[in-house]
């Protein structure tokens, strides 16, 4: 075998091994939207599982075609800011997004079947299903009142726009919040998470709570899910689909796209091993299942604890201490609980305590990164580059905040006012399967119900 | 060409919405 040859080999072999990576991280993503839809299901009461399991489909299926009509597009367009402008690294803009990520024209060669193009495809599925994460995040918290339209045009505004321009702000190369800021959210805490969170929130101020959640005086009943252990296994599939998720936030070594040439990056070009991903997603796991056990025996919170494990370090994966994941992890778990409480105390009815585990706890991350992680390069390069500090993750934080509330309240206040956000009442007391589907869950259970009457 | 198909998926999309939400209304009447 001739020098050149050899290098054509192992050009090829390193090519397969990227591209298979990347496509491996898709199945196993998908096992979130297994777990989400498990997860859902069972906090829903028996009268309206198939109404919410339609929703969760649905909210899929919507994300992931728009994402491919626009989303991919916005990601690479917007992450200069709204003027859509060229970034220093050259791979931003609205001439550079127009010339790949959209699926006609000259760029149409991108978006599809190209023997030339190993990356695109696995690049754009990994990043349509973080897009559907989101979506499915905002879902748990709306269940047993929200219209189903209603709520795919909001996964749509969430999946292929809001989050995507925080990715682009602060994930992309060129994103303002990394070159100006020095925004460091490896594992997508903030721009993913508490995104979806939040926007979450603003819609839920629009739609309101569901019948008999609280009572004339204020205080909340508890409106207990059908089938907990569903929930139970649908939390901690998500959890396994999560592996997924935080792999193709990595960028592997060797190609002409890669940051480098033999060492794993960060979407930032900083360097990391899966090997630091393998210590810390267990710890985390771990420490804010135990952090939740300390304030609540609910299964359901201290399974929500895991997620909120991973959240809370999700920003800094790739550089914290095991020992120090452990302790943000815990405290992680520590305070979901009660700060799911203090939503309820102010009348927002988040069925699955979305708004909390994702956004809240998204922030916290974002933030204590900035405690912990200052000084730290945010971006690949020579001297120069932006550093992680306080302000500048707390600078993130606002901005994700805003870019998940601000849309999130405003499409739905349109929503509310054309009749297409909130089920209407006696429809939410006959139950939604009945109303919308119409089939009842479990036949059987249902049969038996109408014997005894 | 390719441009084509998107067109038409993007139509389609947008009558599938309104279709759904045509016959979801009509479920609360």
């Amino acid at each position: 075998m001739s020098p050149d040859e050899l290098q054509a080999a192992i050009a090829t072999t390193n090519s397969i091994l990227a591209e298979t990576y990347y496509f491996l991280t898709i199945p196993l993503m998908m096992i979130i939207h297994a777990g989400f839809l498990a997860y859902e299901m069972g906090a829903t009461r028996v009268k309206n599982v198939l109404a919410s399991g339609i929703k969760n489909i649905l909210a899929f299926a919507f994300t992931i075609i728009t994402f491919y009509l626009f989303g991919w597009w916005v990601y690479w367009a917007f992450p200069t800011g709204f003027d859509l402008s060229a970034g220093p690294a050259g791979i931003s803009g609205l001439e550079y997004a127009n010339s790949i990520a959209l699926a006609w024209g000259e760029s149409a060669q991108y978006m599809g079947p190209n023997i030339a193009d190993k990356a695109s495809g696995v690049f754009f599925a990994a990043f349509a299903l973080f897009a559907a994460t989101t979506a499915s995040i905002m879902s748990g918290s709306l269940i047993e009142r929200i219209q189903t339209v209603g709520f795919c045009i909001l996964a749509i505004v969430l999946g292929s726009f809001a989050w995507v321009v925080a990715a682009a702000w602060g994930w992309h190369a060129d994103g303002w919040l990394v070159t100006d800021w020095g925004v460091h959210d490896f594992g997508a805490a903030g721009l993913v998470h508490a995104v979806a969170g939040f926007f979450a929130l603003g819609v839920l101020i629009n739609l309101g709570p569901r019948v008999g959640k609280f009572n004339s005086d204020g205080s909340a009943n508890d409106i207990q899910g059908h089938n907990i252990p569903s929930t139970m296994l649908g939390l901690f599939l998500i959890l396994v689909g999560f592996f997924g998720f935080l792999m193709a936030c990595i960028i592997v070594p060797g190609e002409a796209w890669s940051w480098s040439a033999t060492q794993s990056a960060t979407i930032y070009g900083t360097p990391i091993t899966l090997s630091a991903l393998g210590f810390n997603i267990i710890l985390a796991i771990s420490g804010g299942i135990i952090g939740a056990w300390i304030t609540t025996r609910d299964p359901f919170w201290m399974m929500s604890g895991a997620l909120a494990g991973i959240i809370a370090t999700a920003s800094g994966l790739d550089i914290y201490y095991p020992s120090l994941v452990i302790l943000i992890s815990i405290s992680a778990g520590i305070i979901l609980k009660p700060c799911a409480d203090f939503l309820e105390k102010r009348g927002i009815d988040d069925a699955v305590g979305a708004v909390t585990v994702h956004g809240t706890i998204g922030l916290y991350g974002v933030i204590l990164l900035g405690v912990f992680a200052s000084g730290y390069p945010a971006l690949s390069g020579d001297a120069g580059v932006p550093v992680i500090s306080f302000v500048g993750q707390l600078v993130g934080a606002v901005v994700f905040f805003l870019l998940g509330f601000v849309p999130g309240y405003a499409v739905s206040f349109v929503l509310a006012k054309m009749n297409m956000l909130r089920v209407p009442d006696d429809v939410q007391i006959k139950g939604l399967d009945l109303v919308k589907v119409p089939a009842p869950a479990y036949p059987e259970h249902f049969l038996s119900e109408q014997k005894s009457d | 060409a390719p441009g084509f198909y998107t067109a038409l998926s993007a139509v389609l999309i947008v009558v599938a919405l309104f279709i759904g939400n045509k016959k979801e209304q009509s479920h609360y009447k």
